[in-house]
Parts: structure tokens; C-alpha cells; sequence
């Protein structure tokens, strides 16, 4: 079930509305297109999964992929790829937006110039689907914040106070995530309170939960809005003497293990990255052909918890449960 | 920066005795400088001179004022034709922000916009329009506190804009809105203007949603660039948004376009658009085509759990289940004969198709089509283009973003604020603020949580 509404408070459509038919794979293996892939960042599980699961569809239909791009989370450096890219003129540009305004002239530049676009995650404000680009492909990150919250609530006691770390950047993923779950404990745990503030930079996420902590000293849990800066978080607590019990969002190596141990993370609600990959690939693959594709495709999330942690990381990640996760839960020697 | 009025008129020229103050004199030609800014017909002081039919030394004096409040910024250069390049006057459209919201039968959204209505983040989630209101009153209280938080400039509100599912009579509060319009039913009793106005301290305006979404398609979305446009909204209610010369009509009463309240005929039975091809309608029938099987994709759902909406019938049709399929073609051909007949009557350039039912599939957009031009004068016709909105929801807040803003800078409301730099500190809204704080609150269950220490939604 998909619990959000997309950028614009489209209805999501299930990713079997992209399924492709033997017809289609054989009209875009005779047409022999080409496609770039814009992204955020080059490093982590999530981009490898995602990048992994758009090159198998494409390939699978003779589409070429010309290139991979890592914006390093810089709008300036977006723009101008956006901008080279205009020029090489791919048939079609995968893209995650880094920002918003920011950005979003830039892929207008690109809808302008003919290239097909099909967003991962974000959609810049102001840009219409059909109009400015053909689709957007993301989780149900609205379903991910209610699910992180559902699973960090039993760890609370009564009257607790919840330190919220969201992301400053005006992203659609991570505004839903924080508003879901702030939603979530206002109708269901209306006792809990929440203290939100919103880091720019990665690092900057440790220091403002040390800062929440000094300003309430009753705070006993953190829900940060991705895995990356949520382990740095609960290190740099650890060190601090604090022990919150944590939740956030995608299963990382760090947080599989820190959740098989039982050491903080309780609650993780994981998107599927795999899926999202062949999900964009193969609305790509629909565009580019002409059909009509949904303007809002939404991927669910799983629930995390320690006793599902070495399945769930197989069916997220594609690969074995980390050892040292698999060991504390005493299915590895 | 708020400038006191008579401080700023008295400092800036000294005037002789017997002469009128400033701030008697310059407020017409502030406001007609400013709105021509404003609204992008004149960008250079040069052509302020000739549009505002103005002297130099009067633009160049009034220039300066509106600058000294921060309403326009002069530090752009435009391109030269022939000699120096000229000075651009810009419109500071960041100087303040608004709040909207577009409440439906279905979902809650939230956004912001900049003061020429431009859309800079909107966040959109379900909801159910028949929960408490006082429930959906603390959901758009806390979505606005995530909106004021999320602002990275030290900027303030300046105005709530509301589009809400049903019409709002035209006419009463024309300037900004005093008393909470009984729009629907549940919200009769609740003061929603007055909370907003207490709990967020600036004017707020409320629009039927098939207005705002008009004027959202109209500014950014189909009818842009566009003078003649039919906007109809289908879902539980039907209505249509008309644009005519490049301006919305809304009637005597605010009531024009109420086109599901009119009497058609189906299967030998009379009854409203609304009944009679509205979601409530395909809810019904799609609900029937799953029990009596008639429906494959329908029944599976059933045995499965799932309730079955119109959303349901959309997409099951959109897989090519052929009873759901002409449950919507039923409903496109009932839309599309009352649309032909308003088309016939207003001769519009696009027609745009917008709601729930609009969303998920394309057999209501054929439905529609067939019916319209088939019933329709083939000069009315010939270029006519009969479209899905690709706004969806945007829609609403973009046309609510331009109805504050016309209502912000209207000349019957911006000359009283005008030299204070900033609409909150309008005389009579400032008066009704006071009367808002003073009254008395509502009822315990009725009150939306207004705990200023609350950081989040």
C-alpha cells in the first residue's frame, strides 16, 4: 500500500503499471537508444542498487547507457552536466534533482532541448509532468516516515521527547519522511513530543543532536531522515555518553549490525532500491517508445527490525547479510 | 523594512505649509508605480515615465520610497539599445511570502509562494474532508508551522490563501476576508478565518477549488498565454472554472460554472450531473460490477480486502477491464454533453479536465471528447483542444498563491498599506486582528493546538 501523494498530489501508480511486454523490449532493442544517468552521488548501497537495476532493464532491451554522472551533491555542478548533456543530446536523462529552485531551470533547458526525462526522488517546483518531464520514480517516502515511526513508538516511553534531524535542502523524499513522521506520533503517540531541526551538510547532523540533547535532556530518541548521516549521529552520541534508541530510513551496513546487535537503531524502514532501478529503466524504456506512463510510480518500503534484519538485507541489497550482522544473530559462526 | 508613514513622507522632502503631506500626494502614483512593476509592464524608470504618464523627478522621488520599503530593487542592469544599458526596476517578490492550502474531498495540500504567486514548495498528503473539523483546523495549522519553518530567508507571511471544495459567495470581505464563509456543511460553526488570523497574524482569502484551479491552469499550467478557457473538475461534485478575456468570471454570487447541479438523463433515469456521473456514482457501480463478477479486476480486489473507489474503477479500466471501462465512458459522455453545451455557449480555446477521475485513465478524457464534439458547432470545434490538467493538485495552490497576490497589491487595499511597507499593518486589518485575539475562542474540541513551543507538524 502507498501511503504519500506525489509532488503535485498525484495518486501513485504500483511499478506493474511499467511492465514491459515482449513487443516493447523488441521495438526499443530495434531502435537502439541512448541514456544518461544523472545522480546525486556516485557512493553508497542505494545509488550502486539503483544504478544496478536500471542497467540490467536497459540492457536487457539493447538501450545504451553513455554515461553515469556524480554531481557530488552540488546544484551548480548538476547544472552545468545538465547543460554538457543538452548538448550530447541522449535520447533520454535519468535524473535525481540535488535541489529545487536551484536546479530547475536547468531541467526545463533539458525538456526544452527534446530529451526525455524521468526524475528519481524530487521534483523541482514548478516543473509538470508531461510538460517539463515524463515521470517521477521514488519510494512511497511518506509510507517510509509513518513506518519509522510506527516501529520506533513501542521503544518510548510515555512523555518522551523525540529529537527529528531532517534535511535543510527543500528535497520532496526527505520532507515527506520528516512529515510522516512527525504526523504519525502526533495521532498516535499525542504524549511524545518532538524537537525537529534540519541539518544542510552531513556532518552537521552530529553536532545539532548533541545541541538537542544539551537543550532537552529528556530526549531518549532520534529518528534521522537517512541511514549515512544517522550512524554518524549515533557514533557521535555513543561517544558522548548518550544511547538514544534510533530509527531512519535504508539498511546500510552499519545499521544492519547496529540493529542485529540491538545497540540503538530499533527501527528501519528500507526502500527497495533495486526495484526503484528497474522501475525508472523500464519507464524510460515505455517513454521513449511513445506509450503513456504514469506521472507518479511509487515503490513501498519494508519494516526493519532485528528480527528480519539478515533477510531483509538480501532482499534490499542483493547480497548477504554483513558477517558481523549475521554473527550477533547467531546464525553465522 | 516597515517605515512609519508620516516619519518616511516628512523625512523624505520638506514640504511647504499649506501643502499636502506626501503621504497624501504620492500614495496614487506609489500604487500605480509599484503594480506596474509589479505586473511586468514596465522595467525601466523610462518606461514608467511613459506607461504611468508620469514626470521624471515624480518616478525617480516614489522609486526611492518603494525601495526604502524594500518593494523593488533597482540593482540589475538591462541590456543597452544604442547608448548606456538602462537601470532594470524589479518587483521584490521575495520580500514577503504566502501560505496556501488546497483542501479536497480526498487530501490536504500545503505550499508556499513567493509575493508574484510563484510556487517555491508545496507538500501534499491524504486526508478525509469528513474527519472533525477541528482535526483537518490543527493539520493545516501544523502543516503552515512546517512551512514557516522551512523558510531559509528571515522573511514573514504576509497573506493565507485557502482553496477549499465548494463556493465561496462573491462579494462579502472583497478586500480581505472578517468572517469564515459556510462553505460546507461540517465547517459552519468553526471560525477558520479567525483562527488563522490569530494563530498566524496576516489577512486570509478562501476560493472555491474550481477557482483556483482555473487560475492556477491559466498561469502555469494548459491555459498559459492563453484568453479562453473551460476548466472542469471532476469528482465527487462536478464544476467548471470559466476564464474569458484572460480574467475569471465568477458570477453574480461566485456561483458561476455549478454545471453538476444540472439535470441529465442515463438509462431512462433523471438526476444531477454529480449523481449521475460523479465518483460516487463509479464507486457504486464499480462496487456492483465486483460482487456480480462482472468485473474480473474489480472481483479480485473485493476478494482480496480492498475497498473499492472511484480510484479503483480508474485504474482497473485504465488495464482494460471492460465493465469498468464503461462504467467511466458512461460518465464521460454525461460530463461531455453539459461541457458541449457550455462549450457551444462560451467558444473557449481549451477545455481542461482535472479531479480525481481525470487522474488515472484516459477513457473519461474519450468519453468526454466524443460527447463534446459531437454536440458541439464545428467552429467551436475546429481548434479546440480538450486536455488533462498535468497540474493535478498544483493547480489549487498556484491559483490560490494569485489570488492573495491581486488581492496583496489591489489599489483599494495597497494604497492603505503601502507606506507602511508591509500589508499586516493595514489600519483595518490591524483593527480585525485585535477583534480576532479578543474574541472569544472556540469550543475546547473546536480549538486547533496552538502550543507556540510546537516545532512540528
Amino acid at each position: 500500500m502507498i501511503f504519500g501523494l506525489g509532488p503535485h498530489g498525484e495518486r501513485a501508480s504500483p511499478p506493474e503499471r511499467v511492465s514491459l511486454l515482449p513487443e516493447d523490449m523488441a521495438a526499443a532493442k530495434a531502435a537502439t537508444r541512448r541514456v544518461a544517468i544523472v545522480l546525486h552521488t556516485l557512493d553508497g548501497d542505494w545509488t550502486k542498487q539503483q544504478i544496478s537495476g536500471m542497467l540490467g532493464i536497459f540492457g536487457d532491451c539493447g538501450v545504451v547507457v553513455t554515461e553515469v554522472i556524480d554531481c557530488g551533491f552540488s546544484a551548480d555542478r548538476q547544472v552545468s552536466e545538465l547543460d554538457r548533456l543538452i548538448v550530447a543530446a541522449p535520447d533520454a536523462i535519468v535524473a535525481l534533482p540535488v535541489a529545487n529552485e536551484h536546479v530547475a531551470a536547468a531541467f526545463q533547458r533539458v525538456s526544452e532541448a527534446g530529451i526525455r526525462l524521468i526524475l528519481l526522488e524530487n521534483v523541482p517546483t514548478g516543473l509538470l509532468p508531461g510538460t517539463h518531464y515524463t515521470s517521477m520514480v521514488s519510494s512511497d517516502n511518506f509510507g517510509l516516515g509513518k513506518m519509522a515511526a510506527a516501529g520506533l513508538a513501542p521503544h518510548l516511553l510515555e512523555g518522551a521527547a523525540v529529537g527529528v534531524l531532517g534535511f535543510a535542502a527543500d528535497f520532496f523524499a526527505t520532507n515527506e519522511r520528516e512529515i510522516a513522521f512527525t504526523n504519525w506520533m502526533q495521532i498516535n503517540r499525542p504524549d511524545v513530543r518532538s524537537h525537529v531541526q534540519r541539518f544542510g551538510a552531513m556532518d552537521e547532523a552530529s553536532d545539532l543532536a548533541l545541541q538537542m540533547i544539551a537543550d532537552d535532556p529528556n530526549i531518549s530518541a532520534f529518528f534521522v531522515v537517512w541511514d549515512t548521516p544517522a550512524n554518524a549521529v549515533a557514533a557521535r552520541l555513543q561517544l558522548a555518553g548518550h544511547t538514544p534508541a534510533m530509527a531512519t530510513v535504508d539498511l546500510g551496513e552499519d545499521v544492519a549490525i547496529a540493529l542485529a546487535a540491538g545497540r540503538q537503531f530499533v527501527s528501519v524502514a528500507a526502500q527497495l532500491p533495486f526495484q526503484q532501478g528497474v522501475a525508472a529503466a523500464r519507464t524510460t524504456i515505455l517513454a521513449l517508445l511513445d506509450r503513456t506512463v504514469p506521472a507518479w510510480i511509487a515503490i513501498p518500503g519494508m519494516s526493519v527490525a532485528q528480527s528480519n534484519v539478515a533477510d531483509s538485507f538480501q532482499i534490499i541489497w542483493r547480497k548477504p547479510a554483513p558477517r558481523e550482522a549475521l554473527r550477533l544473530l547467531g546464525l553465522a559462526p | 523594512m516597515p517605515i512609519d508613514a508620516t516619519n518616511t513622507a516628512e523625512s523624505s522632502r520638506s514640504r511647504g505649509k499649506g501643502r499636502p503631506r506626501i503621504s497624501e500626494t504620492a500614495v496614487p502614483s506609489l500604487v500605480q508605480i509599484l503594480n506596474l512593476i509589479r505586473t511586468g509592464r514596465a522595467s525601466t524608470r523610462q518606461e514608467l515615465e511613459q506607461k504611468g504618464e508620469l514626470g521624471r523627478a515624480v518616478v525617480a522621488d516614489r522609486l526611492q520610497l518603494l525601495s526604502d520599503l524594500g518593494l523593488v530593487d533597482e540593482s540589475e542592469l538591462g541590456n543597452a539599445t544604442g547608448g548606456r544599458a538602462p537601470r532594470l526596476v524589479q518587483f521584490s517578490g521575495r520580500q514577503g511570502f504566502i501560505l496556501l492550502a488546497t483542501l479536497d474531498q480526498t487530501s490536504i495540500g500545503v505550499g508556499v509562494s513567493d509575493l508574484t504567486g510563484k510556487l517555491l514548495t508545496q507538500h501534499h498528503e491524504a486526508a478525509d474532508l469528513t474527519a472533525p473539523v477541528a482535526q483537518l483546523a490543527d493539520r493545516l495549522t501544523s502543516l503552515f508551522n512546517w512551512c514557516l519553518e522551512r523558510q531559509a530567508t528571515p522573511t514573514a507571511p504576509w497573506g493565507i490563501s485557502l482553496s477549499v471544495p465548494g463556493t465561496v459567495q462573491a462579494g462579502r470581505d472583497d478586500v480581505f476576508m472578517t468572517t469564515t464563509p459556510t462553505t460546507l456543511p461540517a465547517w459552519e460553526d468553526f471560525p477558520l478565518v479567525e483562527t488563522l488570523t490569530r494563530q498566524f497574524g496576516v489577512p486570509v482569502w478562501i476560493r472555491s477549488s474550481v477557482e483556483t484551479m482555473t487560475m492556477g491552469e491559466l498561469h502555469a499550467g494548459a491555459g498559459l498565454g492563453r484568453r479562453s478557457i473551460l476548466f472542469v473538475k471532476a469528482g465527487r461534485r462536478i464544476g467548471a472554472g470559466i476564464i474569458c478575456d484572460g480574467q475569471l468570471y465568477r458570477g453574480a454570487q461566485g456561483a458561476a460554472g455549478l454545471i453538476g447541479a444540472l439535470p441529465v438523463v442515463s438509462d431512462g433515469v433523471t438526476g444531477t450531473l454529480d449523481v449521475m456521473a460523479g465518483s460516487d456514482m463509479i464507486e457504486r457501480e464499480g462496487r456492483n460490477a465486483a460482487q456480480s463478477g462482472r468485473s474480473p479486476v474489480l472481483a479480485d480486489l473485493l476478494r482480496r480486502g480492498a475497498e473499492i473507489t472511484a480510484i479503483e474503477v480508474s485504474q482497473a479500466a485504465q488495464i482494460g477491464d471492460p465493465a469498468a471501462s464503461a462504467i467511466l465512458s458512461k460518465s464521460g459522455h454525461l460530463i461531455g454533453q453539459v461541457v458541449a453545451t457550455l462549450a457551444n455557449a462560451l467558444n473557449p480555446e481549451v477545455i481542461v479536465l482535472s479531479g480525481t477521475l481525470t487522474q488515472t485513465n484516459d477513457i473519461l478524457l474519450a468519453g468526454i471528447r466524443e460527447a463534446v464534439y459531437g454536440a458541439s458547432h464545428p467552429l467551436v470545434t475546429r481548434d479546440l483542444q480538450i486536455i488533462c490538467s498535468q497540474m493535478g493538485s498544483s493547480a489549487g495552490l498556484v491559483g490560490a498563491a494569485r489570488v492573495a497576490s491581486e488581492a496583496l497589491f489591489a489599489p483599494a487595499f495597497l494604497k492603505d498599506w503601502i507606506l507602511h511597507g508591509k500589508p499586516t499593518l493595514h489600519p483595518d486589518f490591524v483593527n480585525f486582528r485585535a477583534r480576532a485575539n479578543k474574541a472569544e475562542l472556540p469550543p475546547p474540541t473546536h480549538l486547533p493546538p496552538s502550543d507556540p513551543g510546537r516545532n512540528a507538524p
